[in-house]
């Protein structure tokens, strides 16, 4: 079998692995989204029990490897209380709470980067502190968090590939299933990289898009010209 | 009508004792210039005046609402309290326009009709209706500040703060920051200006208030400070500056 005879033949296999991939990989970043907002927010909370709590979350998830992660979600967690959990469900779990522990960090960098007047300058107006937050912080922050959030989800699609340790049937499963039938490592796992690499391209291409639409400088310019 | 009243103000930062019992009454329309060296209290002095810097003692009351008071509504009392800083902090993702609108949508639930038009006007006043749609980071330090003058004045504050407003623009922009600041002070708003402009204190303040090492050293109409000061410090100071 050459490798136009391998694609031919394990396409459909390659196409469900592929696909379950970006599943896996989308519901759990926006999940990870929210999750790392939210814990960001817990985290410069002038509460002191919300600003422990994201600590404790954010160093845990950080803390240890996403391979134990999701084996302690798939195995450990429904073993201890006595059901199952279905394997597809446990990964999103793994990947959105760890991805969401890096993501509040880059948050809480992105907020903090924002100069102290600014704040100032709308509490001293009658904003209340979560007005200031929402319809000035986060904005100018979102803009400077863009690249670490980018990077943080090409990290994340990586990731994806450790849940097939649990038996999620996602494109490197599916690469080992399709190397176990055929014997073709070589051809297969160039395939399997070439896959992950096109999505990653694209990701990185859509972040540079975003960064240059959002720029503060560029929008200047075109709207004093 | 007594616009401002603080009574035996103090404030510290850790051990270090900033504000040392400061009191100081400003009647309706009055115009205050602080003045004193670098490091002296001044800027914490008018911080604490809106609250930006919570008072370690005393009280603030200003327009018959107390500030410091436990249960003060502080966003409710600083809608009443504009205020202008050195470093303009304008909003960099909003133009011009959202600038001064957001304040008032946001807070006083103007709609935006209304909150455009009286932005508009406020712009006319400042002398920048043509740059409403631009974003603050195109424009010039005294253009930024003057914008910054009309986004609180789009609040309708009782009393309007600067925290040295012109000490971070260059030379040329100074005036047209000033002359914005004259006709306010014309129009009969409160003001409390810190300031490094003596020319601009003496002509348009009603009182100068020497500060020094957290207190307030002396205090009269510029005439006096200026040309007869009684105090050795003030003495000093403005050997210095003037």
């Amino acid at each position: 079998m050459n490798f136009f005879e391998l694609l031919q033949e394990s396409w459909p296999m390659f196409l469900r692995g592929l696909l379950m991939t970006l599943e896996l990989a989308v519901v759990s970043l926006v999940i990870a989204m929210f999750v790392g907002l939210g814990s960001c927010l817990m985290n410069i909370s002038r509460f002191r029990v919300l600003h422990w709590i994201s600590q404790g979350y954010i160093n845990i998830f950080r803390g240890t490897p996403l391979l134990v992660q999701a084996f302690f979600f798939y195995f450990g967690v429904p073993k201890a209380f006595g059901f199952t959990l279905n394997v597809f469900v446990a990964g999103v779990i793994a990947l959105s709470l760890n991805a969401g522990a890096y993501l509040s960090e880059i948050f809480r960098s992105g907020i903090e980067a924002i100069p102290h007047g600014q704040m100032e300058a709308a509490r001293s107006l009658g904003m209340p502190r979560r007005t200031a937050m929402l319809k000035i912080i986060l904005p100018q922050a979102i803009r400077i968090v863009i690249p670490s959030v980018a990077n943080q989800w090409i990290i994340s699609l990586k990731d994806t590939s450790i849940i097939s340790c649990i038996g999620l049937a996602e494109l490197t499963m599916m690469g080992s299933q399709i190397v176990a039938r055929t014997y073709m490592s070589f051809e297969v796992w160039i395939c399997v990289g070439a896959f992950y690499f096109i999505i990653i391209y694209a990701l990185s291409k859509l972040s540079k898009f975003l960064e240059k639409r959002l720029s503060l400088v560029k929008s200047a310019d075109k709207e004093a010209s | 009508m007594l616009k401002v009243q603080i009574k035996k103000l103090h404030k510290s930062f850790g051990p270090d004792e900033v504000l040392r019992g400061m009191d100081l009454d400003v009647q309706e329309g009055e115009v205050i210039c602080l003045i004193g060296p670098s490091g002296s209290g001044k800027s914490t002095f008018l911080r604490c005046i809106n609250s930006l810097e919570q008072p370690t003692s005393g009280t603030v009351v200003v327009d018959g609402d107390t500030i410091t008071g436990k249960h003060a509504n502080l966003d409710k009392i600083r809608e009443n309290i504009g205020m202008v800083f050195q470093q303009f902090n304008l909003f960099p993702h909003l133009t011009v326009l959202k600038n001064i609108t957001i304040a008032p949508i946001q807070c006083k639930k103007h709609s935006k009709a209304v909150a455009e038009a009286k932005a508009r006007e406020l712009l006319e006043r400042v002398g920048l209706s043509q740059k409403w749609n631009v974003r603050p980071g195109s424009l010039s330090g005294g253009q930024q500040q003057r914008v910054a003058i009309a986004r609180a004045l789009a609040m309708d504050p009782k009393l309007m703060l600067f925290d040295e407003p012109t000490s971070a623009l260059d030379p040329e922009m100074v005036g047209d920051v000033l002359n914005v600041m004259r006709e306010l002070a014309q129009e009969g708003m409160t003001m409390i200006i810190v300031t490094h402009e003596m020319g601009f204190a003496r002509e348009v303040a009603d009182r100068v208030v020497f500060i020094d090492e957290g207190v307030i050293v002396e205090q009269g109409p510029p005439s006096e400070i200026f040309t007869n000061p009684q105090n050795r410090r003030t003495i000093a100071f403005l050997d210095k500056v003037l």
